[in-house]
């Protein structure tokens, strides 16, 4: 057997034998397993089955660009701004608060939902897993 | 003979960064699959699907061939495998940022602060790791030409 292959197999065997490792030490899902959910967030579906109020925690340029009608920006640039106009929305109608940013791994919707829950103790806050690019799909 | 030792030390240097990096690489991967799988479906390039399988399997590879580059038995092949998936991610990492994709690159596991990706910096450190790998692998080609002869 060439030189290289054989050297491959040894490294695809130990590779293979590492992988089924992590499978039965329940330290990686089924790579076939529906994605879970992380706490704090909330799918487009169940989101959209409730009345919710929209924050967006992308870009001022991807909110004008488009967005989730009647979502409110707000990103760490614009927090003033965007907390004094969610404020009265919210409290003169109080319900489920859905913070989204760009895609699934921006991170951005975890980092303000966390900042709001501190700001809005009584609130229920969520980040939309996905992010924009569920709500667009 | 000063000035092949002295090769002969960069070259081991080279080949311990390389070593050091796809180890430290893997290892916070393997940890935490769900949150790598996520990385690796946030390039786009491939569906939700295949992504767990790349989150199961890519750490693994890295550490194995982390490892290998310094085991005489399977070196000459991991330093292969790891420039082929040097150029991989040159080429990911390209794609995203001509697409303008604001994500994490996941490269070292779900990296704390979530702070975007900085292209410019991924492609100069993925470069000087390619270059590395070249540098190791011709040493190798020679180290097995002058065994044959000799």
């Amino acid at each position: 057997m060439p030189r290289f292959l054989r050297e491959f197999c040894i490294i695809a065997i130990l590779t293979s034998i590492g992988a089924a490792f992590s499978l039965f030490s329940d330290l990686a899902p089924l790579p076939w397993a529906e994605p879970g959910l992380e706490p704090g967030e909330i799918r487009l579906v169940d989101a959209r089955a409730l009345e919710v109020l929209w924050l967006d925690a992308r870009s001022e340029a991807d909110y004008e660009a488009a967005h989730i009608p009647k979502a409110i920006l707000l990103n760490e640039d614009n927090w003033d701004d965007g907390i004094v106009e969610l404020m009265p929305e919210w409290l003169t109608n109080p319900r489920p608060i859905v913070v989204y940013c760009g895609s699934e791994s921006c991170g951005t919707s975890k980092r303000i939902a966390e900042r709001l829950r501190e700001a809005l103790p009584d609130a229920e806050i969520y980040s939309l897993k996905g992010g924009w690019d569920a709500w667009v799909q | 003979m000063g000035a092949i030792s002295q090769k002969s030390l960069v070259v081991l240097i080279a080949r311990l960064v390389l070593a050091g990096v796809f180890v430290m690489a893997a290892l916070p991967k393997i940890q935490d699959p769900g949150a790598f799988a996520t990385s690796v479906a946030a390039f786009r390039v491939i569906g939700p699907g295949l992504s767990g399988w790349v989150a199961l399997l890519l750490p693994w590879l890295e550490l194995i061939i982390g490892l290998g580059i310094l085991i005489p038995a399977i070196r000459r092949t991991s330093c292969a495998l790891i420039g082929l998936l040097l150029l991989l991610f040159i080429a990911l990492h390209t794609s995203a940022w001509v697409r303008g994709l604001d994500i994490n690159c996941g490269c070292f596991g779900a990296e704390t602060g979530e702070v975007s990706t900085d292209y410019r910096w991924l492609l100069l450190r993925n470069g000087l790791l390619l270059a590395a790998t070249v540098l190791v692998l011709r040493q190798d080609r020679r180290n097995n030409h002058s065994a044959l002869r000799s």
